[in-house]
């Protein structure tokens, strides 16, 4: 199906080199950090020595004198602006100016003539404080009496949501068996390279220029102008080429964000912040560490019956992102398993931690681990293969034109996941390798296995207009714009894609303009896996306007009726008669030049965010989150060093991956391969943020690790396309699904080759290294019993 | 970072001269992957930085067969790992740079930048320390050899007189008959190691019998830990796999190793056993196929 499709386009469903490659790898990309603007200042933040503590005050008298010192601020400068990811939870200020939340919270900044000075500077601002006891995991902070993180917020809780669908208590008491276990996953770092930086200036007294590595600058665009009192007209955001996101801190504003816009209003001059690596792994969104208590009742063909998450997490000192996070957490459990009883009970909790906030995987992440290492626990007791328990419990692709509803109103018109999990059972030989010798010398081989979902074209309630704006040059050349922002992961290629697809021409006909918020249409952000979902189909929409327009004058000039006139590699002819044409190029020239000349503007906006059945509810955990839902099906062998501890992910691994129609096969593979196979890898294996009282000990990349290109495992990339009906070209979302399988894959093959089970994330040498010391001692004792 | 001054002398001399007249106010800097890492976290801030690595009479690795090997302290990592002579004569050294960080890193860090830093778990030191090296230091006062064991004090301490630098390693050549191993723990490949260990075993190829063992850990103690205990249980003996066994737990009896984000020191002191396990066997192989 997905082949004779393919062959009617001409640019899409193929392997396209990224249309900014050739800029990115000779370095004439410029990024946040490269920006220079003549006269500009360096900026720096003064931060918080105290996870938590009273400010009494600050004296900044002496770091006035310091010759080279241009501008200094303090929280008392936002006069009380308080922000956050949505109106009622508005919790933070761009300086902290009463107290401080967590470790190194900004309060004050320096702007001075370079950047040694502007350190030196707040070296020298005096702040009195007076320290307060903190609450640093959410068990702690849910404890009666447990100091206040809010004062305002009792009980510490950030968000909860409790969801009951059916009936999970009979369905409990019918089972033929029922597991229960707690999973923990740690906070992480989103670990880009880049790091975030903002450049701030005011050309004139009421209008602002922002130019940062911001993932949805549209976010700034309207926090900014709230903070500042200026209308939207005035709030220029300029995206320069963003070096990585995997969510949160580029989409969300930061304490160098404000500093940098407040230094440069009060010094009269540009300023530019650029975060440390270590402020960046100190202070920076992580993604939230949750205790997941799942529990899961089979029938007895291990059927699931009903499922019930408890959840505990730690959304650290403000709310950010965490309503959604937690939502994530149970919207999707629905999927992709069919599932006729589910209740949900999560609870985020304020800690004196940096905030958590989405990353990659968003919420699903957590819940996908424990789903998975639970289902391979119960096929083991019930004595049924591991691959199989999974097909008995899969949602089957809907038939053509049907729906799949899950219980709590999820809508489903493509489900790849069983193909998906065939063809990685395959690939990897699972009937053979299930029988083969686990153990060889010191060393054990297991294989693990996963499925995954994801929502992609995310629908929230509030910001969904997305649209394009396609220019046509009189030469044939056009200008793409468009309000969504290229993270790294190949949207800006993808949208090019979609333009020169349905204009017939080139891609390299295609030039995109990178957000600048006084021209490209506003537009949510890089986050949900909504990009080339809306921004895409709002690409199609833009072009096809511009088509109709050239069409309308094609007709006339050929002699044809409009619906007649076909656009394909860089002709425009009709459809009857080929020979009846005129090259792309002369038909606009034609258009252009004609008396009156036509200026060729297409306009376009998603629709599909906004129109699709329900829109999702908070409260009670219904509705659709997504435009469509990607599946991923996942195999992965280990190898563990049985005397060590060692854990390591071998190149026999193959990801499967239903992302409706592959708009970009090579963008596709190389994120699932380095987006979210190597990322899950990582997860399983290596990352994790130390704590301790609300330090991170581990703040370089030499301690917090992560697998290097030249060392990394590789995995095979499968293709199973669905061509969804709400998708541009039956696109879905690549990629995010496949970061949720990749962590269960790895864990459930530690236990095949090994027989523990490590339950909280990642399976570092030390905690695999006692599990099989305490399996091995209680073999040797019931040997001894015997 | 802060600011600091900055010079480069040309040779050994001119360096010690502008040491000496610096007083304390001066600090060596070599290729500097170790000491940036430390100044970017402001743990160290040098007023001035006496640049050596540009001295290029340091950088040479000299061969001989009946004096050994002489390296200088300004090679760096990269070169001993592709040293011809080094792979023939001493391989367990290119074995060692192997696993040395990344090659970025060996590109530009020297071997006597490592062995100064005093880092307990740097891999050189131990290596050497089984290959029974010695240092040659040279200063205002003249030069001075001192055994590469009694280099290091404390943490991140050695035995350097302000003005001091050193110039060269010293490797003896081996005894017949004698085979030397490095290994360690690591999540991923150039890891600094959670524990290592360096063996050097000779046997006496008429009975089997271990005539000397040398054997010294990384990172289970404040500075590099040469295990006497271990080496004794193997000395004069026929090397037995239960012997090994026992080698390893006499090593790990005497550490109380550190605990960092890497490792519990519980963890540490089973690795130590192990290490020390995996490496003498594997020296005593190689002393074996000597023949
Ligand atoms: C990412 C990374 C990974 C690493 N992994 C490992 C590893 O796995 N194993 C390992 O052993 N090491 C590892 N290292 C450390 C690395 O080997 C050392 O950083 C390097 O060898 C130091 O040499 P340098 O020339 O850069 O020394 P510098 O950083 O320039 O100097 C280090 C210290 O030695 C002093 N010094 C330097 N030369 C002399 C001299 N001739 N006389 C007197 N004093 C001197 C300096 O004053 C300073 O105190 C790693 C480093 C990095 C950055």
């Amino acid at each position: 199906m997905g082949k004779e499709h393919t062959e009617e386009y001409s640019i899409i469903g193929k392997p396209i080199p990224r249309v900014e490659a050739r800029l990115k790898v000779t370095g004439q990309a410029k990024y946040a950090a490269d920006i220079e603007v003549a006269n500009m200042l360096w900026g720096y933040v003064k931060r918080s020595p105290h996870a938590h503590a009273r400010i009494l005050n600050i004296d900044t008298s002496k770091a006035e004198k310091l010759p080279g010192v241009k501008a200094i601020i303090t929280g008392k400068d936002f006069n009380g602006f308080t922000w956050g990811w949505s109106q009622p939870t508005r919790d933070e200020e761009p300086l902290a100016t009463k107290k401080v939340r967590y470790l190194y919270e900004g309060v004050a900044a320096v702007a001075a003539i370079d950047e040694d000075i502007a350190q030196e500077a707040c070296d020298l601002i005096e702040v009195e404080y007076e320290p307060l006891p903190g609450v640093f995991t959410p068990f702690e902070a849910m404890k009666e009496g447990a100091p206040l993180v809010h004062e305002n917020r009792p009980g510490n809780i950030t968000v909860e949501y409790h969801w009951n669908f059916g009936d999970v208590e009979k369905a409990f008491a019918e089972s033929y068996l029922v597991r229960e276990d707690t999973f923990q996953t740690p906070r992480m770092a989103k670990g880009y390279i880049e790091p975030p930086a903002t450049v701030a200036y005011w050309p004139e007294s009421d209008r602002l220029v922002f130019q940062g590595a911001k993932g949805s600058p549209y976010f700034p665009y309207r926090i900014l102008s709230r903070c500042f009192k200026l209308p939207l007209s005035n709030v220029r955001i300029i995206t320069p080429f963003i070096g990585c996101d995997f969510g949160g801190t580029k989409n969300d504003m930061t304490n160098g964000d404000f500093s940098t816009v407040m230094l440069a209003k009060k010094a009269g001059r540009p300023v530019k912040i650029v975060a440390s690596q270590f402020d960046t792994l100190t202070t920076d969104l992580r993604r939230h560490p949750m205790w997941i208590t799942m529990k899961v009742g089979v029938a007895k063909d291990g059927k699931i019956t009903a499922i019930h998450n408890k959840i505990v997490s730690d959304g650290g000192a403000y709310t950010r992102m965490s309503p959604l996070t937690h939502f994530l957490t149970g919207i999707c459990m629905g999927m992709p398993y069919h599932l006729p009883n589910f209740k949900h009970d999560v609870t985020c909790y304020f800690t004196n931690n940096p905030s958590s906030a989405a990353m990659r995987g968003h919420g699903i992440y957590h819940t996908t681990f424990a789903r998975e290492c639970l289902l391979d626990m119960i096929a083991d007791e019930l004595g049924i293969d591991r691959v199989e328990i999974r097909h008995r419990n899969i949602i089957k692709n809907p038939e053509p034109g049907t729906i799949y509803e899950t219980i709590n109103n999820v809508h489903i018109a493509t489900a790849g996941t069983e193909e998906c999990l065939t063809k990685v059972a395959e690939a990897v030989k699972w009937e053979e390798g299930k029988k083969k010798e686990r153990i060889k010398g010191n060393k054990a081989y297991g294989m693990g296995f996963a499925t995954g979902t994801y929502l992609s074209g995310t629908q929230l309630s509030a910001h969904n207009a997305c649209a394009a704006i396609v220019r046509v040059c009189e030469d044939g050349s056009v200008n793409y714009l468009t309000g969504a922002t290229d993270v790294g992961m190949g949207s800006d290629t993808v949208g090019c894609a979609i333009v020169a697809e349905v204009l017939g021409i080139d891609l390299k006909d295609v030039d995109i303009k990178r957000v600048d918020t006084a021209f490209t249409p506003a537009d949510p952000g890089s986050y949900g896996s909504r990009v080339t979902v809306l921004a895409g189909e709002a690409a199609i929409n833009a072009a096809e306007d511009a088509k109709k327009q050239l069409r309308e004058f094609a007709a006339k000039k050929l002699g044809a009726m409009e619906e007649e006139i076909v656009f394909k590699n860089k002709q425009v002819f009709v459809q009857s008669n080929h020979a009846r044409s005129v090259p792309w190029e002369r038909l606009v020239r034609m258009a252009c030049y004609d008396a009156p000349g036509r200026v060729i503007i297409g306009r376009g906006h998603s629709k599909r965010a906004t129109d699709l059945h329900t829109l999702a509810d908070f409260s009670t955990g219904k509705g659709d989150i997504g435009t469509n839902y990607s599946f991923t099906a996942q195999a992965a062998e280990v190898e563990v060093d049985l005397e060590t501890g060692v854990v390591r992910c071998t190149d026999n691994s193959v990801i499967a991956h239903d992302c409706g129609f592959p708009l970009n096969t090579q963008a596709v593979e190389t994120q699932v391969i380095g987006g979210s196979y190597h990322q899950g890898v990582s997860a399983a294996l290596y990352e994790e943020f130390k704590m301790d009282k609300g330090l991170t000990l581990n703040a370089n990349f030499v301690d917090y690790k992560r697998p290097r290109a030249y060392e990394a495992p590789m995995t095979e990339v499968l293709h199973v396309i669905t061509n969804d009906p709400f998708g541009p070209f039956g696109a879905k979302e690549a990629s995010e699904g496949s970061t949720c399988s990749a962590p269960p894959a790895i864990i459930n093959a530690i236990h095949d080759a090994t027989g523990v089970w490590i339950k909280d994330l990642p399976a570092q040498p030390e905690k695999v290294y006692w599990a099989l010391k305490e399996k091995r001692e209680k073999e040797q004792k019931k040997e001894k019993k015997k | 970072m802060k600011d600091f001054g900055y010079a480069a002398p040309k040779n050994v001399g001119e360096a010690i001269s502008l040491l000496t007249e610096l007083g304390g106010h001066g600090k060596v800097i070599a290729g500097g992957q170790s000491m940036l890492v430390i100044m970017k976290q402001n743990m160290l801030a040098p007023e001035f930085l006496v640049d050596i690595k540009g001295i290029s009479e340091l950088d040479y690795i000299k061969y001989d067969k009946k004096k050994g090997l002489n390296i200088g302290a300004l090679t760096t990592h990269r070169t001993i790992e592709r040293s011809p002579v080094i792979k023939e004569t001493y391989p367990v050294l290119s074995e060692m740079e192997d696993n040395l960080a990344v090659v970025q890193t060996r590109n530009w860090g020297t071997i006597g930048g490592n062995l100064c830093h005093g880092d307990p778990a740097g891999d050189p030191t131990v290596v050497f320390i089984v290959l029974n090296a010695r240092l040659k230091i040279r200063g205002t006062a003249g030069e001075r050899e001192i055994d590469i064991e009694d280099f290091y004090k404390d943490y991140l301490e050695v035995d350097l007189n302000p003005g001091e630098l050193l110039v060269e390693i010293q490797v003896p050549p081996p005894p017949p008959h004698t085979g030397s191993a490095h290994n360690k723990l690591m999540v991923m490949k150039g890891d600094m190691g959670i524990v290592g260990a360096a063996a050097t075993i000779t046997v006496n190829p008429a009975d089997g019998t271990c005539t000397g063992a040398r054997i010294a850990l990384s990172n289970v103690a404040s500075t590099p830990w040469r295990s006497r205990a271990a080496e004794n249980v193997l000395i004069g003996k026929v090397i037995t796999g239960e012997l090994l066994a026992e080698a390893g737990r006499a090593a790990s009896a005497e550490l109380e190793p550190p605990a960092d984000v890497h490792g519990s020191s519980a963890y540490r002191k089973e690795m130590a056993e192990l290490f020390v396990r995996r490496t003498a066997e594997t020296a005593l192989k190689r002393a074996q196929a000597q023949g």
